[in-house]
């Protein structure tokens, strides 16, 4: 019997590795560092050096096989890439909000910015998981930094119970992954997906119901991770607890990870388990649509609208996991750059906004802000009209990709119950629109500027923009190269 | 070059936000610069080729536009109305003026793109971009009750559109068609099954009849105009922007033939229900703005008449009475503007005896409200006239019905010129100003021209119209009926 040496190929995971060294650099430097801005700096020249290998992984995979690593266990796919580069947009621009956030809000722990970077390797770790184990490791590495963040604001009774409620319920959640990839092994005798799918498929397989009933409790894993009703309990508290920055990262990169995982399984292992996991799945999609929306539309203060929005949203990325095997992915990539750009550009025009506890987020401080600050009320508004879709911005192009992926793989009934919660999610978006600009103001905001958080603002706006208009470009580079693969 | 009409008040509009600072008459002289030229440009659209390539690949929709038969009518017609508009605004809306004429000019870059777009998700993205603008320009310069009027409309407007774009969405997957163009689905969907075209044919009606407006969704449109900035400015941007008509006509009635042919008799009842209700409505209103929302909600029920005849000669003429209602009706929209500047109130009790003091005014009033009622000569008649003399094919009675309109409009137009300029003097009022006249003129040129000279453009929109009627009703022998040259 011989014994094979370990494939390694090193290209593939090049990217979250550069962020594990700076994420292991920045903590020794963080120990001789009293503000967090070096470690800032260092973290997005990581983070720029991490996208540039991305980039590099992207030609490597275009042109030659080399795409998987330790067998078919971490995948290089186009789709991976693409995750990745969102999740590094999303990183980057939660390091930009960050900059001056934390000292204005008294939290500035140079700890902060290696967590957020083991979170995003983390997420890059799971978005390329090709066998169960290896998405296990990456889901944990993403939560473990994400618990700690969200509960970063010490002493606020707020921020803590958030933290605290998201870890418990998130160890309960990995706890019916883990139990659920025991099933599928006890069922199949494998973790890497393809090798699963082969067995399922197989002659004389006779444990489907073990096998099921693994796929359920997998999926109800991810579904947290993704906040899909009625696993989306902790996201508000969690996302209104933590401070904003981190918010915008949770909802933005933890989401695009269990997007990714949940896009993989559904392409390969799922799809030969009873279909009542595909209906399972419908169901909770139909729920996040409308539980999310109604939800949204009864917040007063904008933080917790949003919160809620971002459950929404993860229902919209549902219609296209449901489309997984086809045009799915490609939808639910690109809904996920849209969404990652206006969402965390919402929430980056809130911390500008807000006090520095993050409280006086009530829709009243925005009355007349279209008059005291054009600039900002103008970008806000281009964020939520995105999100509420209305074209000619991304959200628009976005939702139109969704669905038709839905309606292309025949969920006629999940599009219209989408469509119908969208015109309440028109309703809750125009609100705050139209107390920015149809009302008189009324508070004097706290002058605060922060030449990092512009920044962010200026990108997420021209990304917003620019991809509505030309979203030819980005669905160009998702067609080219290795499409998803699931292992096979 | 069909690209300019969308690009040229995009860019001034772009730099209009940025003049709030600037002088007044730099303001006036973009706005004008702005729709000027696009009028000159849309002069010499018909047949200019059209553009068309991929926008979204995934699902292949094309960034298509073309200005291929009654396209480029409404696109002339409506930058026609625009400089007026615009000139009129640029003098009236005190605050924030640069902002308001930047929405103004957005709005018909949307205008243009929903008439000359000939892919059908392109069409959408134009129809909802028109949106924000005339919400943003109701909410920010509107009356004291702008905020439910604002809720009102958006939740007309957006369940109406969001739900079509559900049956849009399906139509490329369901028929297999190669892409959203206009042509591609054109050869396919009208084979959908009869089922299928029945709830996407719904679905577009939804958003459509909100749009016309059609009786029962048009409870929006009184508030809309209501409170919309006194200028009347904002009420010619909405007028031009009821483009229901032009959905079912450029793109429901072809795609959906099937469904159009079982729909249409019910919708041809509601549109001659809502001219003859909204006419009589109009009739008791006490507020002049309200009335002009009920007379223009009783003219696009002649539109909805002539189109659900599902005639040739009916559906040319819907066409041209949209096209020219937006001359007539804009050109009232504005005169209440005037009158509000003298008065300060839209209550018509107030007014009186104006005819006296101010005779330019009454008169020009006068001709307008004309045109309105149909006489013959002026924009609307040819327009009318056609519409029901084709919805008298489909159906002699409700033709007749809807010809009471007609009648009751000569009720509420004289009896609304009787209250404005006659009966006892009440306090004089300055007659027409120069800018006035300036604004007035393009609008009266406009109902001459349309009124005397129709048939260059009946023959563009009947080009389009052949298309319709042979999908709808293939195999009936279609005589050529055309009021061309006929004053």
């Amino acid at each position: 019997m011989t014994f094979p040496g370990p494939d390694i190929n090193w290209v593939a995971f090049t990217p979250p590795l550069v962020l594990l060294l700076t994420a292991a650099l920045a903590v020794l430097f963080a120990l001789y560092q009293e503000s967090g801005r070096l470690t800032a700096q260092l973290s997005l020249l990581g983070l720029v050096v991490a996208a540039l290998f991305n980039l590099h992984l992207f030609q490597v995979v275009r042109q030659t096989d080399a795409f998987t690593s330790f067998g078919l266990r971490y995948l290089a796919d186009t789709p991976a890439i693409a995750f990745n580069f969102v999740i590094l947009i999303g990183t980057v621009l939660a390091v930009l909000m960050s900059y001056h956030y934390l000292e204005r809000a008294d939290l500035d722990h140079p700890e902060y910015y290696p967590l957020i970077l083991l979170s995003a390797c983390g997420a890059m770790v799971m978005v390329a998981a090709g066998d169960l184990i290896t998405l296990l490791l990456g889901l944990e590495i993403m939560s473990l930094a994400v618990y700690v963040l969200s509960a970063w604001r010490q002493g606020s009774r707020e921020s803590e119970e958030a933290g605290m409620k998201y870890f418990l319920l998130g160890a309960f959640a990995s706890a019916f992954l883990v139990y659920g990839i025991a099933l599928l092994y006890g069922a199949s005798g494998h973790f890497v997906y393809a090798e699963i799918a082969a067995v399922l498929r197989g002659d004389g397989f006779d444990q489907l119901l073990l096998a099921t009933l693994g796929g359920m409790l997998v999926l109800a894993g991810l579904a947290f991770k993704a906040a899909l009703a009625p696993f989306h309990q902790w996201a508000p508290d969690a996302y209104t607890g933590a401070p904003t920055p981190v918010t915008a990262f949770m909802s933005v990169v933890v989401k695009a990870a269990a997007i990714a995982a949940l896009l993989r399984i559904f392409s390969s292992v799922f799809p030969d388990l009873s279909p009542l996991v595909g209906q399972v799945f419908a169901v909770l999609v139909a729920l996040t649509l409308v539980l999310g929306n109604l939800a949204a539309l009864f917040q007063r203060g904008v933080k917790r609208m949003l919160a809620y929005s971002a459950v929404a949203h993860a229902g919209y990325l549902g219609l296209a996991v449901l489309a997984a095997g086809t045009v799915g992915t490609r939808a639910a990539i690109w809904y996920l750059t849209a969404y990652t750009l206006m969402n965390v550009g919402a929430f980056a025009v809130l911390s500008l906004i807000a006090d520095r506890n993050d409280r006086g987020d009530d829709l009243e401080r925005f009355a007349g802000l279209g008059r005291m600050k054009p600039g900002l009320a103008a970008a806000l508004t281009v964020f939520l009209l995105s999100l509420a879709g209305i074209p000619p911005l991304a959200g628009f192009t976005g939702k139109i990709l969704v669905f038709q992926a839905a309606l292309q793989a025949g969920y006629v009934a999940l599009a219209i119950i989408g469509i119908v919660m969208s015109v309440v999610a028109v309703v809750y978006y125009f609100r705050v629109v139209a107390v920015m600009y149809f009302r008189e103001p009324e508070y004097e905001l706290p002058a605060i500027s922060s030449w990092a958080t512009s920044m962010a603002i200026v990108v997420t706006v021209a990304g917003t923009v620019l991809l509505g208009i030309f979203p030819g470009w980005w669905y160009g580079l998702l067609q080219a190269g290795r499409q998803l693969l699931a292992g096979m | 070059m069909t690209l300019t009409v969308i690009l040229i008040p995009l860019i001034t509009a772009l730099f209009l936000f940025f003049s709030e600072a600037a002088d007044p008459l730099v303001r006036r002289f973009l706005g004008l610069l702005g729709t000027v030229s696009t009028f000159l440009v849309a002069l010499y659209l018909p047949g200019t080729p059209g553009m068309s390539s991929l926008w979204l690949p995934g699902v292949n929709v094309y960034f298509a536009l073309s200005p291929d038969g009654a396209s480029a009518v409404l696109v002339l017609v409506a930058s026609l109305v625009m400089i007026p508009t615009a000139l009129y605004a640029s003098g009236r809306v005190e605050r924030r003026t640069g902002s308001f004429l930047a929405l103004l000019l957005i709005m018909q870059a949307g205008l243009n793109g929903i008439f000359l777009a000939k892919d059908l998700i392109l069409f959408y993205l134009f129809w909802e971009l028109t949106l924000i603008p005339s919400l943003m320009m109701l909410g920010i310069w509107g009356g004291t009750k702008r905020r439910q009027a604002v809720q009102k409309y958006l939740i007309y407007a957006v369940t109406g559109s969001f739900l079509m774009l559900v049956g849009m969405l399906a139509l490329r997957p369901l028929s297999g068609a190669a892409s959203y163009r206009l042509e591609d689905l054109l050869a396919v969907t009208p084979a959908l099954p009869a089922g299928t075209q029945l709830w996407i044919f719904l679905l577009f009606t939804l958003a459509f009849a909100v749009k016309l407006p059609l009786w029962p969704l048009h409870s929006w449109l009184p508030d809309f105009h209501e409170q919309n900035h006194p200028s009347g400015v904002a009420d010619v941007a909405g007028t031009l922007y009821k483009v229901g008509g032009w959905g079912f006509f450029a793109w429901a009635l072809p795609l959906l033939p099937g469904a159009a042919a079982v729909v249409a008799p019910v919708l041809l009842v509601l549109a001659a229900f809502t001219a003859v209700y909204a006419a009589v409505i109009a009739t008791s209103q006490t507020n002049l703005k309200r009335l002009l929302a009920y007379a223009s909600l009783s003219h696009m029920g002649l539109v909805g008449v002539g189109l659900f005849g599902l005639h040739l000669t009916g559906l040319s003429g819907a066409i041209y009475l949209l096209a020219a209602q937006m001359v007539s009706t804009g050109g009232l929209f504005l005169l209440s503007g005037m009158l509000y500047e003298r008065r300060k109130t839209f209550e018509l009790s107030e007014y009186g005896g104006l005819s006296r003091s101010a005779p330019a005014l009454a008169a020009v009033t006068l001709f307008v409200l004309f045109t309105s009622i149909g006489v013959p000569g002026l924009a609307n008649f040819p327009g009318e006239f056609m519409s029901l003399l084709g919805a008298f094919h489909a159906s002699p009675w409700l033709a007749a019905l809807a010809t009471l309109s007609v009648i009751a409009a000569g009720v509420y137009g004289v009896n609304l010129y009787q209250r404005l300029y006659q009966d006892r003097e009440t306090q004089p009022v300055a007659d027409l100003r120069e800018l006035e006249l300036a604004v007035l003129v393009p609008i009266l040129a406009g109902i001459l021209w349309l009124g005397l000279a129709p048939g260059p453009q009946l023959e563009r929109i009947e080009v389009q119209t052949r298309i319709i009627a042979q999908t709808v009703q293939p195999g009936e022998e279609i005589p050529m009926v055309t009021l061309g040259g006929r004053p």
